[in-house]
């Protein structure tokens, strides 16, 4: 089941927004998403809103809400930044540079700016479907309104279908018991490194 | 319930001892004061607060402490170097025990390790924390200090899995020149206590509980956590009854020493009331688990105390 935001397109799924996370959704067919950083702020008009205090899963989170949803084409920046983490800091620079190999967010003043669960192709999606509009700083609830009220009617929908982000899965890989480095008496030991449990190997003279 | 085949490493903060095998010594259970919402403190930034109110949270972390027999920390968290410093000298009047040093912002947290140092409480402080933020600013900071102690954060951006912080530490994964360990060891600090950085439920935060076995068994230094973090994060509980909420804090610590974890950022100070008993339960049913396995309870264990 999906929502259309036209008779040719699909917006957003059902499920939308597919990352929890602490956040308030208002109404997903408008173009506005705001992150209220460490302030617990009450936004009206938005798309979604939320505060966001770290910056690597906290961006992560952000991102994978707004790229599968078309008709966010704005991230409204407000509320007091937190510090040390400076996630405002960082969601500008990810929008500006992206990310290195490492997964480092280029140019981001945060403590680990770091993108973990995010495939490059979700970055770019980012950068091109949003626009950043910095408020940092800002908490005055009606002011923000306003802002959200003005960008809502600035954009179409972004003319792609909804990204999904999907989770890096990890690699399966075959578990040998090795030897064990941690012992639960009476015979059986456990090896840390793979997890297993198991009886010792008694070898009779 | 079990027992490292390594020797484990215990070490000792201002009196107090920190590692070795489950059962043997009690949790060390550190609550935090001064933290950032924190409703005592009246200016953040100049450090103004309600000082009765703080004193009896301190209080009763001591007096809780010495009820069960599981020692304490008191955890100052400061958001500037001028904050820190009336905390401390509050500190030192309220506290007899060892200290945490905490700020989000380096620049406070490099201020710190000189302060203390300049005040004669570097013996009993732990430095929170070496990560891989840890810029040269901040590491040539704590190496001109005397803090001997200090938290290395084992959290990987990269890798969130057992094997992501382990390489933190040793090698220092793709993001730093070198392991936290290592590092450590170059900025003069001896005792060296591990926290892997617990993330939401959801993003991870269970790989912390088998971290700790696994880093314990691997490394032989003490091991914690601020598991509490994983419960005020989970989005689900936030709508549930302060009950209901101390409930899984309480749980959640009682799984990390399950979980063979020698110490506990147990968050807010408050919350002493309600996690001294859960640890030391916790502490007392690990200790007659692994009785037979050799493991002594150290004299002062809340199994000598409260059963």
């Amino acid at each position: 089941m999906t929502e259309e935001c036209s008779s040719q397109r699909k917006c957003f799924e059902e499920s939308w927004p597919p990352v929890r996370g602490e956040y308030v959704v208002g109404d997903p067919n408008a173009r506005v998403a705001v992150v209220t950083l460490a302030s617990q702020l009450h936004v009206r008009g938005s798309a979604i809103s939320g505060p966001c205090k770290t910056e690597n899963l906290g961006v992560e989170k952000i991102v994978a809400n707004v790229v599968s949803n078309c008709n966010i084409r704005f991230i409204l920046l407000c509320g007091a930044e937190s510090k040390g983490h400076l996630p405002g800091n960082t969601l500008l620079a990810l929008h500006r540079n992206g990310i290195d190999e490492q997964g480092r967010i280029v140019g981001s003043k945060g403590a680990i700016p770091f993108i973990q669960n995010l495939a490059p192709d979700a970055i770019l999606r980012f950068q091109e479907q949003v626009q950043l509009i910095d408020f940092i700083g800002l908490e005055d609830e009606a002011k923000i309104a306003e802002l959200v009220e003005i960008y809502n009617s600035r954009a179409e929908p972004y003319p792609r279908e909804p990204f999904q982000v999907v989770k890096k899965k990890s690699t399966a890989k075959v578990i040998s018991a090795g030897e064990g480095d941690l012992l639960l008496g009476s015979g059986v030991v456990m090896n840390t490194a793979t997890w297993l449990v198991q009886a010792e190997v008694v070898v009779e003279c | 319930m079990f027992r490292f085949k390594r020797e484990q490493s215990v070490v000792n903060v201002g009196g107090i001892k920190l590692g070795g095998q489950p059962g043997e010594n009690a949790t060390v259970l550190c609550g935090t004061i001064f933290y950032q919402g924190h409703k005592i403190v009246q200016d953040e930034e100049q450090g103004a607060f309600d000082r009765a109110a703080a004193e009896r949270l301190i209080a009763r972390q001591a007096e809780l402490s010495e009820e069960t027999g599981t020692p304490a920390v008191l955890h100052l968290y400061a958001r500037t170097i001028e904050a820190l410093e009336r905390y401390l000298a509050f500190a030192d009047l309220t506290w007899a025990g060892p200290i945490i040093v905490d700020s989000a912002d380096a620049a406070v947290r490099a201020g710190a390790a000189a302060l203390v140092s300049e005040l004669g409480y570097a013996d009993k402080t732990i430095y929170n924390s070496i990560s891989v933020a840890t810029s040269r600013m901040e590491a040539q900071a704590i190496k001109e200090s005397e803090v001997d102690s200090a938290i290395l954060l084992a959290y990987n951006p990269t890798d969130c899995r057992v094997d992501g912080m382990l390489q933190v530490l040793e090698g220092g994964a793709a993001m730093a020149e070198k392991g936290l360990i290592p590092l450590a060891e170059d900025l003069g600090i001896t005792n060296k206590l591990i926290d892997p950085g617990v993330v939401p439920m959801g993003s991870g935060a269970g790989a912390s509980l088998r971290f700790s076995t696994v880093a314990k068994a691997k490394l032989a230094l003490p091991v914690g956590s601020g598991i509490h973090n994983a419960v005020s994060a989970w989005p689900w509980l936030r709508q549930k009854d302060k009950a209901t909420k101390k409930c899984c804090d309480g749980a959640a610590s009682a799984m990390q020493i399950l979980a063979a974890g020698d110490f506990l950022l147990y968050g807010p100070i408050e919350n002493a009331e309600f996690i001294f008993p859960a640890a030391a339960m916790a502490d007392i049913l690990v200790a007659e688990a692994v009785r037979d396995l050799d493991n002594e309870p150290a004299a002062n264990h809340p199994i000598h105390r409260l059963v």
